[in-house]
């Protein structure tokens, strides 16, 4: 199933987002008069220079950063005017996120990283929990690698573990920051195709942070970010990727 | 739980350290109190290894080497049906002349020897009974003979002033203060030279030990000036008498609170790191909106662990270091002390989790996103 933005109406609204950090001579404006709609279904990207303020942005969309003025409507309920405890439980109820590095557990199993989501965070039984878990496992590929640790699983398989961990609960926004940064464009590519099926299949709204210019045929959306403005579109592409690195890889394409 | 015992099994070289802490902790409780315990076990051994069912003081003794003499006449409050036998018993200190010169302050016990006697301690044989009927006979301890400045059984000395001999030793019965005389009542008086009709205790033997408390409770209606305790109870009055006295228990607790304060140290610092190092771990579920309370269980249920595995490594260590240091001393491990070491250990594990708790304030899933 694949929502037509035309057709339905924004998940998460934001307007007027300004954020800014330090004082004086230290300060930056990370955020400047940021608006942005986002549809269930749609697999967004987010891109810009380094400091342009992407993580800040994802953070301020996702009920993580206070920003120092502007609104977020996410599901049409003000994201930032709930108490600390509402937020939490909101994003218990719609938020996963995948984070750059792994995060996960050392010491325990695959299995165990996502079913430890499923009883804390919803208190399904041990059961069910491992038998959600076990389904999730097999969607992304690691059937078989349910009872390994971290430690003995690749860069790739570890940030599916953590991609499993940001789904299984079923969330309806799903934030990323640059899920692919550790991985080679073979792994990056799995990732890309399973955060686009989350969106296409299940109608989450994504929004990912990303360097990388290969992703952009994957999304349905991209956003551009520079010094805090935020632009859709893919307009100025030699001045967007500031890094030779994706100066090629934008070549590539 | 399930998760705080995959990681503490997954990092145990994390965890280790706080581990043998809280073993270190609970072995020196135990060992030290035991070992302190045992030391002050020596005082009651005139209690402990004699017969008597209850023992008739003066009200003002706070320990059996401190008797103070009571009128012998006092065996008639002891006329009833429940007490089966009574017998003085003379204890006092005296100076000991040292065959190789110089003087010892020893504890003259005589007691009466025959079949039946409640005063002898156990360790004197049917052969010591009767040697020691001869006026002048002593026994002592075999471990004390240097201390005495004698050198055989059926050497001379004089104790103040009255000739004495040798007949026999005794092991195991090494005292804190003056090396024990054990001898006949009769020969205790000859030494101690008490007031005429006076004694030091009596001993009561009752009919049966659920009289103990009945005559217990009699004896104490019938004078006030009269102390009567059951054995055990004497024993452990004594015990405590030279605990708190000597100030030992203040050397023992610093010791322990010591001892204490490097566990939960060293505890928290474990419990501590391995926090700090989940950090982001326990941020990532912060941002999925998991309940903080599951990341304080799992913080906790890490440390009460690891302060069981602690202790199930200090039972064996305690047992067996127990068993070594029985050979040049005694240590007691009786079941409260067991209680005690280990819930204290436990409790200040658990604190150290809760004070490692604190490091929780740190997560902050926003640093996440960068
Ligand atoms: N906590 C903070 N304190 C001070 N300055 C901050 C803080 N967080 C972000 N900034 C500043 O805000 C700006 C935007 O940061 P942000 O992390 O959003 O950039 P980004 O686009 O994610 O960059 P990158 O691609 O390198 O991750 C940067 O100039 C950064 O130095
Ligand atoms: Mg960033």
């Amino acid at each position: 199933m694949y929502y037509d933005g035309s057709r339905t109406e924004p998940t998460l609204r934001a307007w007027g987002l300004c954020k800014s950090f330090g004082t004086g001579e230290m300060r930056t404006e990370a955020l400047r008069d940021v608006g942005i709609e986002l549809y269930p279904g749609q697999f967004s990207l987010l891109m810009g220079p380094s400091g342009s303020g992407k993580s800040t942005l994802l953070a301020v969309l996702s009920g993580l950063l206070h920003p120092d003025s502007g609104r977020v409507l996410a599901h049409d309920q003000d994201l930032w005017a709930m108490t600390e405890r509402q937020r939490e439980e909101f994003r218990l109820r719609h938020c996963g996120f995948i984070f750059q590095g792994y995060n996960l557990f050392p010491a325990l199993t695959a299995r165990q990283q996502l079913e430890m989501v499923l009883r804390w965070g919803k208190g399904y039984s041990a059961s069910e929990a491992r038998r959600r878990a076990d389904q999730m496992l097999s969607t992304l590929g690691l059937a078989k690698k349910g009872d390994l640790r971290p430690m003995q699983l690749s860069g790739g398989e570890k940030q599916r573990v953590a991609i499993g961990r940001a789904l299984i609960k079923d969330p309806t926004f799903l934030f990323a920051d640059e899920p692919t940064a550790a991985l080679d464009w073979k792994h990056g590519e799995q990732v890309v195709e399973l955060l686009r099926a989350a969106a296409h299949d299940a109608g989450a709204t994504i929004l990912v942070v990303a360097h990388d210019a290969r992703m952009v045929p994957y999304a349905d959306r991209v956003f551009h970010l520079d010094d805090g403005v935020l632009a859709e579109g893919v307009e100025r592409p030699m001045a967007m990727f500031a890094d030779s690195r994706d100066v090629a890889a934008f070549g590539a394409i | 739980m399930s998760y705080a015992i995959s990681t503490l099994w997954h990092e145990r070289a994390r965890f280790f350290p706080g581990v043998l802490a809280v073993a270190f902790s609970a072995l020196l409780i135990a060992l030290q109190c035991g070992l302190l315990l045992g030391l002050f076990s020596i005082t009651s051994i005139p209690i402990d290894e004699s017969d008597a069912d209850i023992w008739v003081a003066h009200p003002e003794v706070p320990s059996v080497d401190l008797g103070r003499p009571i009128p012998e006449a006092w065996a008639s409050y002891l006329a009833m049906p429940e007490v089966v036998r009574v017998e003085p018993y003379m204890e006092g200190f005296g100076y000991w002349d040292k065959p190789t010169g110089g003087m010892e302050l020893c504890l003259v016990i005589g007691s009466r020897l025959g079949p039946g006697a409640m005063g002898p301690v156990r360790q004197l044989t049917a052969e010591h009974r009767a040697l020691l009927a001869q006026p002048g006979a002593i026994v002592v301890d075999e471990a004390e003979m240097g201390r005495l400045g004698i050198s055989k059984v059926g050497d001379y000395t004089e104790i103040v002033g009255k000739q004495v001999r040798v007949v026999g030793t005794v092991r195991g019965l090494r005292s804190l203060a003056g090396p024990y005389v054990f001898c006949s009542l009769e020969t205790a008086r000859s030494i101690l030279r008490p007031p005429p009709d006076q004694t030091t205790f009596l001993l009561v033997r009752c009919r049966s030990k659920e009289d103990i408390p009945t005559v217990v409770e009699r004896l104490k209606k019938y004078d006030r000036k009269l102390m009567a305790m059951a054995a055990e109870d004497f024993s452990v009055r004594s015990r405590w008498h030279w605990l708190t006295k000597t100030k030992a228990g203040i050397a023992l607790g610093l010791a322990a609170i010591l001892g204490l304060m490097v566990g939960a140290v060293v505890t928290y610092q474990t419990l501590r790191s391995a926090t700090v190092a989940s950090l982001k771990e326990y941020a990532v579920l912060r941002a999925l909106g998991i309940p903080r309370r599951h990341v304080i269980g799992l913080v906790v249920g890490q440390s009460f662990w690891v302060g069981l595995a602690g202790i199930a490594i200090s039972i064996p260590l305690i047992h067996s270091l127990a068993i070594v240091g029985n050979i040049g001393a005694k240590v007691l491990l009786p079941w409260w002390l067991w209680t005690a070491a280990i819930s204290i250990t436990m409790t200040v594990a658990m604190l150290s989790g809760l004070l490692a708790l604190r490091t929780l304030r740190h997560v902050e899933p926003v640093t996440l996103l960068r």
